[in-house]
């Protein structure tokens, strides 16, 4: 009995299926103009996502290098600087000190300036101060960990200056989330032309097979029956569209590829990443469910007309 | 009020439609059927006739679930229609067949693709529903046509296509409405025999028609209806069914 129930769930399924595809078959033109328009649409959403993650990943890369540069006031003892990289590696947030001394801050600066090591040669004394170059815990590597673990610093006795990156940190991070809202400003609105392009593309395929509803409605044809077909010709468009959009984009992350590792590998030493699986299965499937909800809101339409 | 589900005086037990005082009208405000009492048993056939705009299509949506009346009760294979909720009309359509005048067949779809959606419904295995489809057009005389469209048919050929479709799920009862308006003489004949013929096998048959040579032909019970009243009720003598 149960195996005689999903036989003829599978039956069902199968006509569901065929019925779709006979539909799109019908109206190809429409249809096929209504999946690449989804997968336009698509193209332009994954693209701000792809820019966002790539980002984002970029940060993640920079905050393994964000530490911050305590200078030390010049009268601070070599013991009391020792005592005071103790208090900051002991401060919350704090991964390492590292201790430099103004000889190896000079040492530093020579082999960093090169030919215009001359420049020092009038120098009496060393201008440089010590300083601690301090590492965050990997939680605290974000523009809240450098300012949380910098205001901590600034308050003990003996520190004169501190830099960090936190303004870059804030700046760059704010330009990720301009990019996000663009991206979900832009996604919202395209994902609403897509509802639109597939309920009418839809509610066409209803009018143009008003009789075939008829007949299926006559032989005692269920709503649920009549209307899966169109559901799932909804979904199939809406997933071929994101399929596209995804073979799009990664035809032109593979084109744009090489130009954009040897920039961005000089720099943090990473590549861009595309779409991993399940990403790329999310891609598709956002697709199908636009489309889902596109011809359910046509059926909603058509049927009550 | 008493229920038609209970027992109505005069109303035999092994009826397949009852109506009981059922009233229709329209939104602007014809009246398509008014205080219409019938019982039709299983297994019998009817001839329902009388002039245009009279009420019999009327009286046919009102027995498959396609109208609601206003006043009534229709009992149709035990199931209260006037009662139905809308998810209950399928089930009982798939246990009635319909026949059209324009016989309503999809142009794009072959014989057998045609008569086999009434068993789509059903959820009917694909082959069981080649057997089905090819034992009721080989019961028909269509099986040569199988692969055909409906255009390459003749009027005939495509109303016996038609009703294949309304008889592939074995229905309870038949429902005709002027099935041979738009066919000449000896295809009439030749169509009402086949109808005729389901309701020897036990389908009960309801066949609107305002041919009255039909009715002459083959002496059945005829009902006649004239401005949305039932104005006569004929049993031919010696003919109950």
């Amino acid at each position: 009995m149960r195996n005689s129930i999903w036989l003829r769930g599978f039956y069902q399924v199968l006509y569901f299926v065929r019925s779709a595809f006979r539909g799109m078959w019908a109206s190809r033109l429409t249809s096929g103009v209504a999946v690449l328009t989804i997968g336009v649409v698509l193209v332009l959403v994954g693209a701000f996502l792809l820019l966002v993650y790539n980002m984002e990943e970029l940060i993640d890369e920079f905050g393994n290098e964000l530490q911050i540069t305590a200078y030390l006031d010049a009268d601070v003892s070599s013991d009391a600087q020792r005592d005071l990289a103790a208090r900051v590696a002991a401060l919350p947030g704090v991964d390492e000190v590292n201790q430099v001394s103004p000889e190896q801050a000079l040492e530093r600066f020579r082999s960093s300036v090169g030919s215009g090591v001359r420049l020092l040669e009038g120098l009496d004394e060393n201008p440089l101060p010590a300083s601690l170059e301090i590492s965050l815990s990997p939680e605290q590597r974000s523009a809240g960990g450098l300012a949380a673990v910098s205001v901590s610093i600034e308050g003990l006795e003996g520190i004169a200056d501190i830099r960090s990156g936190r303004e870059w940190v804030e700046g760059y991070l704010r330009a990720i989330s301009l990019v996000r809202t663009i991206g979900l400003g832009l996604g919202v609105i395209l994902a609403l032309a897509t509802l639109l392009i597939v309920a009418n593309t839809i509610r066409l395929g209803i009018i143009s097979r008003s009789d075939e509803l008829e007949i299926l409605s006559l032989v005692g044809a269920s709503r649920g029956f009549i209307r899966a077909p169109f559901l799932l010709e909804g979904v199939l468009q809406g997933g071929a569209g994101g399929a596209i959009a995804l073979a799009i984009l990664f035809a032109l992350f593979e084109l744009a590829l090489p130009g954009l590792e040897s920039g961005l590998e000089m720099i943090v030493g990473s590549a861009p990443r595309f779409f991993s699986t399940s990403e790329s299965i999310m891609v598709v499937g956002g697709g199908a469910a636009l489309g889902l909800i596109g011809s359910a809101g046509a059926l909603a339409a058509g049927f009550r007309s | 009020m008493r229920g038609v589900g209970s027992a109505v005086p005069g109303i035999g037990s092994d009826a397949a439609i009852r109506m009981y005082h059922v009233s229709k009208s329209y939104m602007a405000g014809t009246t398509a059927l008014s205080d219409v009492s019938l019982e039709l048993a299983k297994g019998e056939m009817v001839f329902l006739t009388g002039p245009s705009g009279a009420g019999k299509t009327t009286l046919l949506k009102l027995l498959f679930g396609a109208e609601r009346p206003d006043e009534g009760q229709i009992v149709v294979l035990g199931r209260n229609i006037a009662r139905l909720g809308e998810s209950a009309i399928p089930p009982l359509r798939r246990r009635i067949g319909v026949v059209f005048q324009d016989f309503k067949l999809l142009s794009s779809r072959t014989v057998a693709e045609n008569v086999a959606l009434a068993l789509h419904v059903t959820a009917c295995s694909p082959q069981k529903a080649r057997a089905r489809v090819f034992a009721i057009l080989k019961q028909l005389g269509l099986q040569h046509r199988r692969d055909h469209y409906p255009l390459a048919l003749s009027g005939g050929e495509q109303q016996r296509v038609a009703l294949a479709r309304a008889l592939v799920n074995e229905p309870e009862i038949l429902l005709a409405d002027e099935p041979t308006g738009n066919l000449d003489p000896d295809l009439t004949v030749d169509i009402m025999d086949l109808i005729a013929g389901t309701a020897l096998r036990g389908t009960s048959v309801v066949v609107a028609t305002h041919e009255l040579e039909l009715v002459k032909r083959y002496r059945k019970r005829t009902l006649r209806i004239e401005g949305g009243k039932l104005i006569e009720d004929v049993r031919p003598l010696g003919n109950a069914r």
